[in-house]
């Protein structure tokens, strides 16, 4: 890739744009399903200790 | 599919898979990247923007298939009644949502230099655009109502009638005069794109397929785990 072509600018920008917003998605995909998956988990041992 | 209706199962399929679809995506992305910006050349008009292509087709791909995958599993959830089917088309959403806000950012970045515009009201880019709003507002709706079935049932009737939209955007530069340049892949006698700017295209496409559908299964596995906390604190109350 020539960096010193015409246009160059937009290009960067369209890669720098899918990059953020793919990785930001991932991310918060990623941190939700750990959150929502570990107070699932807590929940569900607090009440069978309730139970028991 | 109806072995899969099973949450459990589900889950189990999914933490087997899971690993081996992200070694493929990151796999996929790296090949993909290096053909786009290394080995794919220039385009004699266009020169280095061209380079825009390999992330905005796949985006906009992506935003289709999203939205058609979200059709599907409303259907499948209307007929069948599958657990997990409203599961499936809720947390495709957002995902597709920002493939499609992807399309609509890096196609404005290419409009810029090549069109002279950031924007027209032209008939590929206001199908798509309408697209975004159809991802908006079938969000709006699980975010509106409370009650996952209620929230289901509007949200089914929004992605089923919204999936007009998906062969409008495909055929909007075949049925209208448009700005935008007709299929050069998936069309009719094949593809008119040169090879070597074709691979990494197909390449960066299955990338994002991957990371779809890894974010996919994981959303869902997130999605059950909800449910899992409101069903625990809705026995709570009842214990009460």
């Amino acid at each position: 890739m020539d960096f010193n072509a015409n246009h160059v600018g937009f290009v960067v920008a369209s890669y720098a744009l899918s990059v953020v917003f793919m990785v930001g998605l991932t991310l918060r995909v990623l941190m939700r399903d750990r959150k929502l998956r570990a107070e699932a988990e807590r929940l569900e041992a607090q009440r069978r200790k309730e139970r028991a | 599919m109806q072995y899969l209706a099973n949450p459990t199962r589900f889950l189990k399929l999914a933490n087997a898979v899971l690993p081996t679809v992200w070694v493929i995506t990151l796999l996929l992305f790296a090949v993909g990247l290096y053909g786009a910006l290394f080995t794919a050349p220039q385009d004699y008009q266009q020169g280095e923007t061209v380079r825009i292509m390999y992330v905005h087709v796949p985006a906009a791909w992506l935003a289709l298939m999203v939205y058609s995958v979200m059709a599907l599993a409303s259907a499948v959830a209307v007929i069948f009644r599958h657990p997990l089917a409203d599961v499936a088309a809720k947390t495709a959403a957002p995902i597709g949502a920002v493939f499609c806000f992807l399309s609509l950012a890096t196609g404005s970045l290419w409009g810029k230099p090549m069109w002279g515009a950031w924007w027209v009201w032209d008939a590929r880019l206001t199908s798509m655009f309408v697209l975004m709003l159809l991802y908006i507002g079938y969000m709006a709706i699980w975010a509106a109502i409370d009650e996952p079935h209620r929230a289901a049932m509007v949200a089914r009737v929004v992605a089923l009638v919204g999936f007009i939209n998906v062969p409008i955007v495909k055929f909007s530069v075949d049925w209208w005069n448009s700005l935008h340049q007709p299929a050069s892949v998936f069309r009719m006698g094949g593809p008119t794109i040169e090879k070597s700017m074709l691979w990494p295209l197909l390449v960066m496409g299955l990338a994002y397929t991957f990371l779809f559908l890894a974010l996919h299964l994981v959303s869902i596995r997130a999605e059950i785990a909800a449910r899992k906390i409101r069903q625990i604190h809705i026995a709570e109350i009842g214990d009460r």
